[in-house]
């Protein structure tokens, strides 16, 4: 076994946490608050993802900056699809919840498709985009070492404004009892309408990384949507403290099989499925 | 009651003589306008768009304007045969034209055989030959009369990217390649030829592409390539793959003399980043190809869509429809085997250069064979030839 890949699929694994942990707590976040499992959360990725891409080609506005234009734009369209849809759902069955989100995905698809068409992008001229540096034999990308730190700094300051803001002490309490919440005077829709905003503002910054990863196209959210379920399922529905820790586990399950078995790559859904498959079956033993 | 008799014998006859009603001949076409694909069925509709417009300048199809109609299968199989049968079913159409995914096109062999149309096909490389325990569509299809294989087979793909990879004087390639009917059978064939032609493979490694549900991480892929110190990284794989793959490499500080990538289709704006330079490709069409056919097709493409083709299957879709015309007028008729007949004889104009139909291994219809492919190298922001050398715009540049 050759060491140097083996801590190099560390590494990458450690540092591809980072983008699953952001796109998983927006996520949690709408599942845990709210109590609506929104399919459309790799959609807001994806807009994300081609507002990075039109601000660089029609502004030249580098991502690192478009991060600042483009998480409130995804609050706002959030916002916007919260006060126009969900709202109106949030006490109708979860299938009729589902469908609905399911429905908001594809017109989103649909609407990326007409204005960008179906091409992949490319935001060019962004030299960091390739960058490395080695240590001892590994390298460490700048781009996925940035992308590592900005997601657990938003991560950890969502954490820290659930517990010590009004806001997020609100949708805690919100989430855990909804009618509880609104008898000691908190109003729950404006809550919700936060919460929805912030989801699709996380999944907005997250896009804007994937714009530099890779190319945006109008499928782009799929994958992470199933890693984002995933790490979700793993960290317990709507437990927001513990994705940082279960994107950490995927990723870097993930990426050990990916490197030490041959064709790996192509086993890393195998590995996700096989790991919610195994918490699932774990969790219904513990009850029982 | 005796003129309705008259005008329901005069429809009988012009239906058994196969003569197009004032409406003209339509032609069914099937390309992925959505979807992960939607790039490459877009430059189909593109390219059909183009032909439409010159043909029916010309005078159309029989003395009547020609008509398409696209239907979308996103290539997805499921999607793709009920948009076959809708064609076949409700718009009644006799010509197939189109076609993109060796998955769509294997899953709808059957119903092609079923209703059997006549189906001039651009897309569905997978022939099946040499892969054992996998039926291709080559294999499947047979020596069927009404199929027509536009597009080269994987074979002759494959023979070309060698002879490249030969010219270039490499010792050792690693291959990559993505995991599914394109690109597996297609390293596999790769690997075989590479070492007939006496050059070493130490790796052969398949990863998740982009546009099949992989999030575009390919560090492990790459890690091990990188270990295998190899001459060249050839790799087969998507459009949407190549930003995350090519920086990756730089990234991992891999460094290999050619990095070699044989996708359907290359990002439009990929040429300006910095990761481009001097990664190669594989093409069958290039708007800089020094040909009069060539620059006359760049020119009226652009003139109608207003940016030059940057992807082949443009120009595929404009030779598909105008050797549908061209064939269809020479019969004077739409009957399938008159039709079938100046198909098989038949000399059709396209962007390429003048091509016709002739036997392959298995099928009795092949039109583009190795000689469509060209090797292109971004270069300093530009996409120049280098392979052919009789077609090249420029030397090929070593990446180290």
């Amino acid at each position: 076994m050759d060491l140097n890949l083996l801590a190099q699929a560390l590494v990458s694994g450690i540092l591809a946490a980072g983008l699953y942990a952001l796109v998983s707590v927006g996520l949690a976040l709408a599942i845990g608050v709210i109590g609506i499992v929104n399919f459309a959360h790799g959609e807001f990725f994806m807009i994300g993802a081609f507002l990075a891409y039109q601000l660089f080609v029609s502004f030249g506005i580098d991502p690192v900056w478009s991060l600042l234009l483009v998480a409130p734009a995804l609050g706002l369209i959030g916002a916007l699809i919260y006060t126009s849809t969900i709202r109106f759902v949030l006490k109708a069955p979860e299938l009729n919840q589902m469908l609905l989100t399911f429905g908001i995905g594809i017109i989103l698809t649909n609407m990326a498709l007409l204005i960008w068409g179906g091409d992949p992008r490319t935001i060019a001229g962004i030299a960091y985009r390739s960058i490395g540096y080695q240590v001892g034999g590994v390298s460490i990308g700048l781009v996925p070492l940035a992308s590592f730190v900005i997601s657990f700094t938003l991560v950890l300051g969502l954490y820290w404004m659930l517990a010590r803001t009004p806001i997020g002490r609100a949708m805690r309490a919100v989430a855990q009892n909804r009618t509880g919440a609104a008898l000691v005077g908190l109003e729950v829709n404006r809550v919700y309408l936060v919460a929805f905003a912030l989801s699709a503002a996380l999944a907005g910054i997250g896009g804007v990384m994937i714009a530099v990863i890779q190319s945006p196209t109008p499928g782009v959210g799929l994958a992470f949507t199933l890693k984002a379920f995933a790490i979700v399922v793993v960290a317990g529905l709507g437990n927001i403290r513990g994705v940082l820790f279960a994107s950490l586990f995927v990723a870097i399950s993930e990426s050990l099989v990916a490197t030490l078995v041959p064709n790996g790559d192509t086993l890393r859904n195998a590995v996700f499925f096989a790991i919610i498959f195994a918490v699932l079956v774990w969790r219904s033993r513990r009850v029982a | 009651m005796l003129h309705i008799a008259r005008r329901l014998i005069v429809l009988v006859a012009a239906l058994a003589l196969g003569v197009t009603t004032a409406q003209g001949v339509t032609i069914g076409v099937l390309s992925p306008l959505t979807g992960g694909s939607a790039g490459t069925g877009l430059a189909q509709r593109a390219g059909f768009e183009l032909a439409l417009q010159e043909i029916n300048a010309a005078g159309g199809v029989l003395g009547e304007p020609l008509r398409i109609i696209v239907e979308d299968t996103q290539a997805n199989p499921a999607v793709g045969l009920a948009a076959f049968e809708k064609l076949m079913t409700e718009d009644d159409v006799e010509f197939i034209a189109g076609g993109f995914s060796s998955g769509v096109t294997l899953a709808l062999i059957e119903s092609f055989r079923t209703f059997q149309p006549i189906v001039m096909w651009i897309g569905g490389a997978v022939s099946g030959i040499g892969i054992d325990g996998f039926d291709g569509i080559e294999e499947l299809i047979g020596e069927e009369e009404w199929f027509f294989h536009v597009h080269p087979w994987d074979y002759h793909n494959v023979e070309a990217a060698t002879a490249f990879v030969a010219d270039t004087g490499v010792q050792t390639v690693t291959l990559l390649h993505e995991d599914s009917a394109f690109g597996g059978p297609g390293s596999a064939g790769a690997q075989a030829l590479l070492e007939d032609a006496g050059l070493t493979v130490p790796l052969r490694e398949a990863f998740t592409s982009t546009l099949l549900g992989g999030t575009g991480d390919f560090r492990a892929a790459i890690a091990k390539a990188a270990a295998t110190n190899a001459d060249m990284l050839y790799w087969i794989g998507y459009d949407s793959d190549v930003v995350p793959l090519t920086s990756q490499i730089r990234e991992l500080n891999y460094r290999p003399q050619h990095i070699f990538g044989a996708p359907p289709g290359w990002p439009s704006e990929f040429a300006a980043a910095p990761e481009a330079q001097c990664v190669t490709g594989l093409i069958g069409f290039m708007p800089n190809l020094p040909t009069p056919e060539a620059q006359a097709f760049t020119r009226a493409y652009v003139d109608l869509h207003g940016a030059e083709p940057d992807n082949y299957m443009a120009a595929l879709a404009y030779a598909n429809l105008w050797a549908y015309a061209d064939a269809i007028n020479a019969a004077g008729t739409t009957d399938q085997a008159a039709v079938i007949a100046e198909l098989q004889t038949g000399t059709f104009r396209s962007p390429i250069g003048d091509w016709s139909f002739q036997p392959s291994i298995i099928a009795k219809h092949q039109g583009f064979t190795t000689d469509l492919w060209l090797v292109f190298q971004y270069q300093n922001g530009v996409r120049e030839i280098v392979w052919p050398l009789e077609k090249a715009t420029a030397p090929l540049v070593s990446c180290r």
